[in-house]
């Protein structure tokens, strides 16, 4: 599948142009992850946002309490989208469930610019991350009242 | 082209749940794969009005008893 149709199944990149769409494209670089490997480590400083192609990723936090697992995330999912907002560090580790997890990867600083110097693609994305930062709480609450 | 994004609650709190997106809508007595993991679906319910090409959906599942 070409990387334009893949980023067209992406929320983040709703509503964008087929030539927005290629500008995202560009900063695209693919890699492929092995079952257990390491992608984004809690607090290292996020440079990175992840696109997952293929594959799942396990999304855990480490607490006083022990580690827990968040969530399961597959294709379409991004993961390093809130450094976009915040340039906060990695708030979970995010490891490979399957081999191969393959992930898109766009360095943040470039996509910042990206969204700076074209301000209808900087708009879109801002309010797809709000909308799937809802979607994440949504999911959350939903999880907390069936699993008490 | 339209993608539903679920998101999946595993009820009996065996497994973490998942997100993800699907080319078809789910519907309840299908069973999803999440990583090899079989599950039932026992439930769809709309999460968010559509928005584009996207639907959101949240799926409440079960292991699928082998």
């Amino acid at each position: 599948m070409e990387l334009i149709e893949i980023l067209r199944g992406v929320e983040l990149f709703e509503g964008l142009s087929e030539e927005e769409l290629k500008k995202v494209a560009s900063l695209c670089m693919k890699r492929t992850f092995q079952e257990n490997q390491i992608i984004a480590r809690q607090d290292s400083h996020g440079e990175e946002l992840f696109i997952i192609q293929e594959g799942f990723v396990e999304v855990a936090v480490q607490t006083q309490g022990g580690r827990k697992v968040i969530v399961n995330l597959g294709n379409g999912q991004t993961i390093g989208e809130m450094s976009l907002i915040d340039q906060g560090r990695r708030s979970a580790t995010v490891r490979a469930l399957s081999s191969p997890t393959i992930v898109q990867i766009i360095e943040q600083p470039d996509f910042a610019q990206l969204c700076e110097s074209e301000c209808r693609i900087g708009y879109i994305v801002m309010q797809n991350i709000a909308i799937d930062l809802s979607f994440r709480l949504r999911q959350r609450n939903i999880n907390d009242i069936i699993r008490g | 082209m339209t993608v539903y994004k679920v998101s999946i609650v595993v009820a009996d709190g065996s497994h973490p749940g998942a997100i993800l997106n699907l080319d078809h809508r789910p519907i309840e007595g299908e069973t999803i794969n999440i990583n090899g993991n079989l599950f039932l679906i026992l439930e769809v319910i709309e999460l968010m009005p559509p928005r584009g090409k996207f639907q959101y959906l949240h799926l409440t599942c079960i292991p699928q008893a082998s």
